[in-house]
């Protein structure tokens, strides 16, 4: 406990950097074409219970 | 409308991770976003085989990794055009503050094999589990560990961090630790 290993040191440096490239990629902001994607699945899966509901108002 | 929330409204949450994710595996960012949206469809169509109160983000980065292993790599090796300017030389040694310097470390990390780029983001950067890296990988939990010691060690040496280095930066801390011990 007292002995620091010199691997775990550098285990550390690697794993501080890593985080910090992967919380600067998970920062960007979010193209708007996911925004786009997420609605057109949302509408799709609408159209089709409404297919299914066969004529009922979902409105 | 009415029923219990839709888990797939909490999806939107993940994707910036997707995305981050999918960057270290595919090195491209436009690739990147073709692959989470792919992922995203695939996930739509499965959402009833997600079991409600599991780690969505697991399920959903098991699912971005087996379309990346299952369509893009293949794909890439046509494009091979990373924009991390992949093959670049690294600068030069890291500054002995400690700290790596930025580019190095990219670079250093697209030059992992796409295994050892998965296994650091996942156990390294993410925070999950040997055990939940081995099961979103379809490996054993010691084949995880092992990769992730390997991924390591190649990325040091990619720094030209090698561990002697690594222990001239901490000799002085390592020296009064040691001195400390022994006098008790």
């Amino acid at each position: 406990m007292a002995k620091i290993r010199k691997a775990d040191s550098l285990d550390k440096q690697i794993d501080d950097n890593l985080r910090r490239v992967y919380s600067d990629a998970v920062n960007e902001p979010l193209p708007d074409r996911f925004a786009q994607l997420l609605q057109q699945l949302r509408d799709a899966e609408a159209g089709r219970d409404t297919a299914e509901k066969n004529g009922e108002d979902t409105k | 409308m009415t029923d219990i929330q839709d888990p797939k409204d909490e999806l939107v949450e993940h994707l910036p991770a997707m995305r981050a994710f999918a960057q270290s595996l595919t090195r491209n960012s436009a690739a990147a976003d073709d692959l989470v949206q792919d992922a995203v469809v695939k996930a739509w169509g499965n959402f009833d085989k997600f079991q409600v109160g599991t780690n969505m983000r697991a399920w959903l980065f098991t699912i971005t990794r087996n379309t990346f292993y299952s369509q893009y790599r293949k794909r890439r090796r046509e494009i091979e055009d990373p924009d991390g300017a992949l093959a670049g030389q690294l600068s030069e040694k890291p500054a002995h503050d400690g700290r790596l310097v930025m580019s190095d470390f990219r670079t250093a990390f697209d030059q992992l094999s796409d295994e050892q780029r998965e296994v650091l983001i996942l156990v390294g950067a993410e925070g999950f589990s040997y055990e939940d890296a081995a099961e979103m990988c379809g490996c054993a939990v010691g084949t995880i560990k092992s990769r992730t010691n390997r991924a390591r060690k190649r990325l040091a040496e990619l720094m030209h961090l090698d561990e002697d280095e690594a222990l001239e930066m901490t000799d002085a801390a390592t020296l009064a630790v040691v001195k400390g011990s022994t006098a008790a």
